[in-house]
């Protein structure tokens, strides 16, 4: 079908002859092109490809430069080489033949989709006109639209564009999450709620980690969490299976809701899976904070001191690292090379992978959507650069030196463009942490405050001979439930994170 | 009868302990907390247990055992020993050990020297085994009887390469094993292993060579004088297997 469809496309394209060409040069062309779509036709895509760069840069031709390059991009396409096919419908776009800058832009857009490249969808998009495509390519064209207006804040639009896609869409999925989200940010959280709700049922019958599933059930928590009904969300997070990589974000969120619903044992329970070794590389200052903040509002003034010294310790020499690193770094792939760094500690040797900046923090950017996307893209184009320099074939054709060029070109830019997105995200963390600083110094105070209260309220009882917090710790337990109570040794058992249950008691008095 | 005993002071202790922890604290965690799901937790990278209380990376562990040959006819079948490990990692680790056997007989074979004159003391003894061991610990777990305290425990699988030392000769062995290690702080640990060598050995059995003499029984109760003791050296050999039990303790440094 596929194939059918490009000889068809490839037909098309043979009949649009150009406007009055002389006789002489009429000649050349005809059998020149004729013969790139002949082999084209009969699946010879690379020798097309080859032929057709080389008529493309022929200045006889320039007036069927539309067409050569529209062919080219076809054959480059058939070849995997999404990337250089991208250029040449740019290229055909800029020409701007009536003939074929629509197709050029259809074509576009397909390719830039599977890329990832969102510089030139959005070029794309920007130049088309949605009722002249095709239903199934209207669809991506009303996803990707609904993304720019979320964007910029036109929560209207955007939701007017999501709700276009339909079911069976390939975007439904998205546009219907998206579309809650817009529908959040516009404070309609009822709506919202019934969209994510909506996006679970459909996927009733997917897997219990099923990302669609688990991301829609996320929301639907941070919905509730949003409308303040804090019990309600606790509920929801609970939901998120503990196998998805969202439960890490659940618990601490979590954690949020129940130190809002007053559940303080709770949220402390949660705090000793998030504060286990195991997450000793994920960025969560705001975590410690929030613990130390529990432990005020249950006197408990050792534990808080504890861990306001552990923040202090940990996102202290973060801040101080970025700052450093920021002052030091204007260069764009400095800042891209971390986060390179970062994948490879991820997945390589980590003794070989150490960057400059610290890993928790370029994980933690590593992660981050846009840049996620941007390093998913320069993969793609990576994957294809070495497709290229891998099959002998393609690369001692010119086509091919063409191609790696090109790529070598696109892949500098879209290094550039991700190390800029990494600046601007460090510089979000250092601005975030000397705030978060500044709370903890806030915190501090409340905690010495507590102390001096509570010093002078068992001063004035005579009560000093009173245990202190500190002296009660070897109580026991009888945990009820039927369960057994199995004592903390400061061990972390992968099997055991989730289930730590903290069994202190209040120490105001 | 003593098993029963054990039974029964194991329910005492079992029922004095839960006396004890109903007289604890009440602690009742709302039924949506508890663990619903048998899954893990994803990752970067899998590791079972962080931040262990018993890290053996790099570190030396000395320990003293004793052992039965449970499998050993005719010689005496306690034996104990010394040895040293060095830890590679939490993983990996090597090491060498020297075992002492006990002198004398088995019980079997006394007896057969008290009902039949037939004196195994004749035939060469094992005195002593020095062995190259290497040891893979490929688990590492905790346990909990009485919910009170946890205890740290390895199971690890090794192999060891050595002599077997005789009264007139030296044998090359080898040994296989498993064996836990039950750790009662970080550093020190109770070990049970249990392990299989072969290797060449005398065979304690010579035909007309173990009569003593000494209940007048020597050749069928025929003969009267004792047979006269055979040279050490006229033992045959063959390939010998024999299964130790050794239960040691160890500290790690």
């Amino acid at each position: 079908m596929k194939k059918l469809l490009l000889l068809l496309l490839i037909s098309a394209t043979a009949f649009a002859a150009p406007p009055k060409p002389k006789p002489a040069k009429k000649a050349i062309q005809k059998s020149s092109i004729t013969a790139a779509i002949s082999q084209m036709k009969s699946g010879q895509h690379l020798s097309a490809a080859n032929n057709l760069l080389a008529l493309s840069r022929r200045p006889e031709l320039q007036s069927d430069r539309s067409q050569i390059k529209f062919l080219l991009g076809l054959a480059l396409m058939e070849l995997e080489m999404n990337q250089v096919a991208t250029f040449q419908f740019v290229d055909v776009i800029k020409i701007g033949d009536p003939r074929f800058v629509k197709k050029a832009i259809e074509k576009l857009l397909i390719v830039t989709d599977k890329l990832g490249d969102e510089t030139l969808l959005n070029y794309a998009i920007q130049r088309i006109d949605v009722n002249s495509l095709p239903k199934s390519t209207q669809e991506l064209i009303y996803f990707r639209l609904g993304e720019i207006k979320q964007k910029s804040g036109q929560f209207a639009e955007a939701n007017r564009m999501y709700s276009q896609v339909n079911p069976g869409s390939r975007y439904y999925l998205n546009s219907l999450y998206n579309l809650g989200l817009v529908q959040a940010e516009a404070g309609q959280t009822g709506l919202a709620l019934e969209t994510f709700q909506k996006l679970v049922s459909t996927r009733t019958k997917a897997n219990v980690t099923d990302t669609n599933k688990v991301a829609a059930q996320m929301a639907i928590a941070r919905t509730l969490y949003q409308k303040k009904d804090w019990e309600k969300s606790i509920e929801a997070y609970s939901l998120i299976p503990r196998d998805h990589p969202l439960w890490h974000d659940a618990v601490f969120e979590q954690s949020w809701a129940m130190f809002r619903a007053a559940r303080f044992r709770s949220s402390l329970s949660n705090f000793q899976t998030l504060h286990s070794s195991y997450y000793d590389d994920f960025y969560i200052p705001e975590s410690l904070l929030l613990r130390s903040i529990v432990y005020l509002y249950i006197c408990k003034y050792d534990e808080m001191d504890k861990v306001l010294t552990l923040f202090d310790k940990q996102y202290g020499v973060v801040g101080n690292q970025i700052q450093k690193f920021l002052q030091s770094s204007n260069n764009a792939e400095a800042y891209y090379r971390e986060v390179e760094k970062a994948y490879a500690y991820k997945y390589q040797d980590r003794a070989k992978a150490r960057g400059k900046l610290p890993y928790i923090a370029t994980r933690f950017i590593a992660n981050e959507g846009n840049v996620r996307r941007s390093l998913s893209y320069i993969q793609k184009i990576l994957k294809e650069k070495k497709m290229i320099e891998d099959d002998s074939r393609i690369k001692n054709l010119v086509i091919g030196s063409y191609s790696l060029k090109l790529l070598n070109n696109r892949i500098k830019s879209a290094k550039d463009r991700t190390g800029d997105m990494v600046k601007a995200h460090l510089q979000n963390m250092a601005t975030e942490l000397v705030d978060l600083r500044e709370q903890a110094s806030l915190i501090r105070y409340e905690m010495i405050n507590g102390k001096k209260e509570t010093l002078k309220k068992r001063l004035s009882e005579k009560d000093i001979n009173d245990k202190t917090e500190t002296d009660e710790k070897s109580r026991e337990f009888y945990a009820q439930n039927g369960y057994e109570y199995y004592p903390f040794q400061g061990e972390f058992w992968l099997d055991e994170i989730g289930n730590y249950h903290y069994l202190g008691k209040q120490s105001c008095e | 009868m003593k098993k029963l005993f054990l039974k029964k002071s194991l329910m005492t202790i079992i029922f004095l302990l839960s006396s004890l922890a109903h007289a604890a604290d009440e602690i009742e965690v709302p039924d949506d907390e508890l663990a619903k799901e048998s899954v893990l937790p994803v990752f970067d990278s899998v590791v079972s247990v962080k931040n262990r209380n018993v890290s053996t990376a790099g570190r030396f562990d000395f320990g003293i055992f004793g052992g039965l040959a449970l499998t050993e006819p005719i010689n005496n079948t306690t034996k104990v020993g010394l040895e040293l490990n060095y830890h590679l990692n939490e993983n990996h680790s090597l090491g060498a050990n020297f075992t002492m056997n006990s002198s004398g007989l088995s019980k079997d074979a006394q007896g057969l020297k008290n009902d039949f004159a037939l004196d195994f003391n004749r035939a060469p003894k094992p005195q002593s085994t020095m062995m190259l061991d290497y040891n893979y610990s490929p688990f590492y777990g905790k346990m909990s009887v009485t919910k009170e305290g946890v205890m740290n425990t390895t199971i690890y699988g090794s192999g060891a390469l050595g002599l077997v030392k005789y009264e007139h000769k030296s044998f090359p062995a080898i040994a296989i094993g498993i064996g836990e290690r039950f750790y009662f702080t970080h550093r020190f640990s109770l070990k049970v292993d249990l392990r299989v060598f072969a290797h060449q050995a005398p065979i304690p059995f010579q035909k007309g060579a173990m009569c003593d003499g000494s209940l007048g029984l020597c050749n069928g109760g025929v003969g009267l004088s004792p047979q006269p003791v055979p040279a050490l050296s006229s033992f045959k050999e063959r390939l010998t297997y024999t299964t130790n039990l050794q239960i040691g303790a160890n500290y790690l440094f």
